[in-house]
């Protein structure tokens, strides 16, 4: 009984997909996220983003896990440079989303910065309503 | 030129630059060009964008753009292998990236037409430029063209660059 136990234990772990393994909810996220700020120089908190997260070896897409000041997850942001977007052979397939259930989505141009040099679009899907998206505002 | 290092605005960065170059400081004042940026980061800028000194003054730059990274940039070959666009014999510079409120400061003698960018944001045509004193032999023409050897410069940044006749006239140019 006790080897039946511990064998269910065991498959039902190995059943888990490995990204729903992570915490996402609090910062910091478990995995091989990394804190943004602390991979390139930028501000730790990004007025209108919060603070970011991200696996390194996804760059530049993403996907970024953004946190208010008490460490809340409130969205999963994509940066997809514009070159790669008017390229017909390129792709962004399969992106991981770890986030879970999107209120809404933003969609923006952003003209760079240190990670991600060239213009890019903010595809940004929040977690929280539009009205808790002050929670990330400028103070 | 003299360059001084990054400094945190609040403990006043003007005063240290003044103090990296004492010879200087009764010459001319500081000149600030502002790094900028709109609040979700869809466009980036240097103002003035175009600016008129004299030999020995001080440009500072500060970053006023509370979310984002900006440099401050010479087109040199010692700078990610930039085309050489500062004059001759002149020092190169590069503030490497200044968070909001940090500031760098260069003091340019030597004459000429000195082109800058910002490293993050050269693709989003974020570049300036100076000229102390007369510009030089460096003529409008060749300064609207790629200059050759070094990385190509993205054409959204070389047709940012205020013309020299305007900063001329003017003195200093905003960025539209």
């Amino acid at each position: 009984m006790r080897i039946a136990v511990a064998t269910l234990a065991l498959l039902s772990a190995f059943a888990l997909p490995a990204q729903a393994a992570d915490q996402v909810e609090k910062a910091p996220p478990t995995g091989a996220y990394k804190k943004v700020s602390e991979l390139v120089k930028l501000p730790d908190f990004l007025p209108g983003l919060g603070q970011l997260y991200v696996d390194p070896t996804t760059l530049p897409a993403g996907p970024f896990l953004a946190y208010d000041r008490d460490g809340r997850l409130v969205s999963t942001v994509y940066m997809l440079p514009i070159d790669d977007l008017t390229n017909k052979d390129k792709r962004f397939d399969d992106l991981a989303a770890p986030g879970g259930k999107v209120d809404h989505v933003d969609v923006y141009f952003n003209a760079g910065h240190p990670g991600v040099e060239k213009p890019h679009v903010h595809v940004v899907l929040w977690h929280v309503p539009k009205a808790d998206e002050t929670r990330v505002a400028a103070k | 030129m003299t360059i001084d290092r990054r400094d945190i605005l609040r403990i006043g960065g003007g005063f240290l630059a003044g103090l990296a170059s004492p010879r200087h400081l009764l010459a001319a004042e500081a000149v600030e060009i502002r790094m900028q940026g709109k609040a979700d980061g869809s466009h980036v800028w240097f103002d003035p964008i175009g600016l008129r000194i004299q030999p020995g003054q001080t440009i500072r730059w500060i970053n006023l753009d509370r979310g984002n990274s900006h440099t401050a940039t010479a087109y040199h070959s010692k700078n990610l292998e930039r085309p050489l666009r500062i004059p001759a014999g002149a020092e190169p510079w590069n503030s490497d990236y200044l968070l909001p409120n940090e500031t760098f400061s260069v003091t340019l003698t030597v004459e000429g037409v000195y082109d800058f960018f910002c490293i993050p944001h050269e693709h989003a045509g974020m570049v300036g430029r100076i000229i102390v004193g007369q510009p030089g032999r460096s003529s409008a023409a060749d300064l609207s063209t790629q200059a050759a050897g070094g990385e190509t410069i993205p054409e959204i940044a070389l047709r940012a660059f205020p013309s020299v006749e305007e900063i001329m006239r003017r003195g200093v140019v905003r960025p539209a």
